[in-house]
């Protein structure tokens, strides 16, 4: 066995530091914890890094994982050999996913914490109610939306839960293609309203947004605008004293002593050599595949099968969110343009075809919201000619003309739907890369395609002269939302992950991302995995680590 | 092996008017500037050819000197550790499809009209690459109609592509990338299309470009949500 180099003991190391790492590392140490936090990927500055570069940011992964270093495998079946798959690539590096993403953060509803009480059994389905509800949640959807900033207009979705206080900033100015969606939302009656966003637009904790770029989804930010755990939580985190950040860092095992608690972590820095960080307590943060991963590869005596896998459900009931849209091309010889390249991704939306309507022949809903149709490489023109005269021409009469309606699969976990470790493909530090294993179930489809064909409805009241329906074939993880590997629950043989993130099996083991999450919401997730991560590591500092057990009603019953 | 973050800024925006070949062979470049015109042809508005989309392909297939530019345009990040070993060895598959491709096209141009590529009249050419890319050349996107496709996801890159459709995406991208890469020259490919681009990169890092302009400028909260109108206790966000 190789000698390890041995940093100080610490109270905690936290494993990626993306949204949920970010947040878990500015809570630990503010609450007085000495806190190392390790991610694999760099520690970029925003303002020398980034900058509106399509080639690079959109089709040259410079901030995308490189698919040859870190590859992952996908297949739909079972008896499937997995092929190489960039299957949700969200980016490694400090700030995570929170660099790249437009910034969409509406707030779940009540109901998605009962989707087994409200659905039951459901034929191929494994529905989990979670062991929490939306009023355990709310006071931390609050803390991110005024700490991390976030822009909307509280009491505009009627159908929201109960909101504790407003939003922090107001949302930016409608974008055409936005104020179309607005006025053709007001004639079918549906309530729509600026979904919130992850970003300022007042002078908010010192930051002093001006992004009016356009570039926005997929690339970085170089101003203060972007709620981004880099240039936010991070830092707040390091200005307390108490937390060591080590970038370029890459954790490949969960240590478990004699006694089958864990000790801490095994990693190897950009230079190669390998270190052993000792830890009270050992938080994964990493997203619901690569935790999944690093818990599957963690083997020891105590845990042959993985890291506090005692159920066998690390890595099960994975649910990704499939991006599906549609697009609306109008006439560029009597039309205004609406200029589907401008804005910050995201104007109106609607939450009104959220909550099950049995009588549309599926159960759930999903977030919808009007959207750009990006930048001149990779307009999003499905069906766009690929060469010759008519490429020339489509372009150049639709570029300016053309908007789109997206939405967010809100789709239902299934146990065999999962990450494991692939047998054959190596990453390029040669241990196995995460295989996913997903087969799209009748629901999602059904679902899928009612909310395109009723976003086709939207597109041609507002005027629309052709239409592009995307519908759901199977997953590609395009949103890069993951969840459920390590789910939620009270009971240990059914679930991972007890109400505070905390493992079942090891006490001193916490997975605070999205891999806890039962069912994967209809809504994009990272608020409520940010506010989860928050209230867990709340949790830890003031019970965990002062002795105290604390749990809610249901743990026994 | 230096981060990520520290990588050096090195090299100089390329230059779209030269003619220095760093890949291609003359008759390589040729073929492939040729190529260009069909994929994006020159009409009352410029094309491939005069956006100097050959420049931009032939400097991302010279090695790995070219794949990032620096933020703010004055250069080229110099890639290091396991990052260069991945480009060196996705750039080296690049060079082989493209020198198969290039020499698989001009072996069925002989074959099939008796001259190399570069050698045949536009209609003989989008013809040839009829056959070598075995679909028929695109027709018109009309409106009008609805046609339903599947999902894809939000990145595209060149992984694993066939010479023809690499060649799409790379023409198309030395059409729309911005100029410090080598094509779209005087953002030609951008004015086609009617999209307002930076001046520059440096331009988008420090608000001097703004898109401002392109909001709607004159709205009211309550119009766009009627029901705010009646929440008495609503007030406009300050």
């Amino acid at each position: 066995m190789a000698e390890h180099k041995k940093p100080d003991p610490v109270d905690v190391v936290i494993v990626g530091l993306g949204a949920s790492g970010g947040t878990a590392a500015k809570v630990l140490s503010e609450a007085g914890l000495k806190v190392v936090g390790l991610e694999r990927g760099p520690y970029l500055r925003n303002h020398e890094h980034f900058s509106g570069d399509e080639l690079k940011f959109v089709n040259r992964s410079y901030m995308w994982p490189d698919a040859k270093l870190t590859p992952r495998t996908r297949r739909v079946e079972e008896d499937e050999e997995a092929q190489p798959y960039p299957f949700s690539m969200t980016p490694q590096l400090v700030g995570g996913g929170t660099n790249h993403w437009a910034g969409w953060v509406p707030r779940p509803r009540p109901s998605d914490f009962l989707q087994r009480t409200l659905h039951g059994d459901v034929d191929g389905l494994s529905l989990a109610d979670w062991p929490f509800q939306y009023e355990h949640l709310e006071p931390y959807l609050t803390k991110i939306e005024w700490e991390f900033g976030v822009a909307g207009i509280a009491g505009a979705d009627k159908g929201e839960g109960f909101r504790s206080k407003p939003f922090p900033s107001k949302p930016l100015p409608p974008t055409r293609w936005g104020k179309k969606f607005y006025q053709a939302a007001n004639e079918m009656g549906i309530n729509a309203f600026p979904i919130p966003h992850a970003m300022v637009t007042n002078e908010h904790k010192g930051r002093q947004p001006f992004n009016r770029t356009s570039f926005w989804n997929q690339y970085g930010d170089p101003s203060g605008a972007r709620s981004n755990t880099a240039t936010t939580f991070i830092p707040e985190a390091l200005a307390t004293g108490r937390f060591e950040l080590r970038s370029d860092c890459f954790v490949r095992e969960v240590k478990v002593g004699k006694d089958g608690r864990a000790t801490g972590v095994v990693y190897v820095d950009g230079s190669g050599a390998e270190f052993e960080q000792d830890a009270r307590v050992v938080v994964l943060a990493m997203g619901a595949i690569e935790t999944a991963r690093l818990m599957l590869l963690s083997q020891s005596a105590q845990f042959p099968d993985g890291l506090a896998n005692s159920s066998g459900l690390v890595g099960k009931n994975a649910t990704f969110h499939e991006y599906l849209f549609a697009i609306g091309f109008f006439d560029n010889e009597i039309d205004d343009p609406l200029y589907g390249w401008t804005g910050n991704y995201i104007s109106g939306g609607t939450m009104d075809f959220y909550e099950t309507d049995e009588s549309r022949g599926h159960i759930g809903g999903c977030i919808v919201s009007s959207s750009q149709t990006c930048h001149p490489i990779n307009m999003v023109f499905p069906g766009r000619p690929s060469w010759g005269q008519a490429f020339k021409d489509a372009d150049r009469t639709f570029f300016n003309y053309a908007m789109k309606i997206g939405l967010i699969l809100h789709d239902m976990p299934q146990e065999r739907n999962r990450v494991d470790l692939d047998p054959t493909h190596k990453d390029f530090m040669g241990l196995p890369v995460a295989r996913i294993t997903h087969r799209a179930h009748e629901n999602d489809r059904a679902m899928g395609k009612w909310q395109v064909d009723k976003n086709i409805e939207i597109l041609e009241t507002a005027g629309a002269r052709k239409t592009i329906p995307v519908y759901l074939d199977q997953v590609t993880g395009n949103t890069c939302h993951q969840h459920g590997t390590a789910r939620m629950g009270f009971d240990p043989s059914t679930s991972v992950l007890n109400e505070w993130c905390q493992t079942h099996d090891i006490d001193n083991v916490f997975v605070v991302d999205g891999s806890g999450f039962p069912t994967s919401l209809g809504v994009n997730p990272t608020l409520a995995m940010m506010a989860n991560a928050w209230r867990s590591c709340e949790y830890i500092a003031e019970n965990y680590l002062t002795g105290r057990v604390e749990r809610l009603a249901g743990a026994h019953s | 092996m230096s981060s990520k973050a520290d990588w050096k800024t090195v090299l100089e925006p390329v230059d779209p008017d030269s003619d220095e070949r760093l890949f291609f062979s003359q008759h390589q470049w040729d073929t492939v500037e040729a190529l260009s015109a069909r994929i994006i042809p020159t009409d009352h508005d410029p094309g491939a050819r005069e956006a100097r989309v050959v420049v931009f392909i032939d400097r991302y297939l010279s090695g790995i000197n070219y794949i990032f530019a620096a933020a703010d345009g004055s250069g080229f990040l110099q890639i290091d550790g396991p990052y260069a070993s991945a480009w060196r060895s996705r750039i080296t598959d690049m060079q082989r499809t493209y020198r198969e491709g290039l020499a698989q096209l001009d072996a069925l141009c002989t074959a099939e009209f008796g001259s190399p590529f570069v050698a045949l009249a536009d209609d003989d050419q989008d013809r040839a690459i009829e056959i070598l890319s075995g679909r028929p050349k695109p027709g018109p996107v009309t409106l009008g109609t609805t046609e339903p496709a599947h999902t894809f996801t939000q990145f595209t890159t060149d992984d694993g592509l066939s010479f023809f459709d690499a060649l799409c995406l790379h023409v198309k991208q030395g059409f729309y990338a911005d100029p410090v890469y080598g094509g779209n020259k005087d953002r030609q490919g951008w004015r086609v299309i009617g999209f307002e681009g930076p001046a520059s990169l440096k331009d988008t890092m420090d608000g001097t470009y703004s898109t401002d302009s392109f909001f709607v400028q004159e709205y009211e909260w309550t119009d766009l949500i009627p029901h705010l109108k009646v929440q008495t206790e609503w007030e406009p966000p300050s």
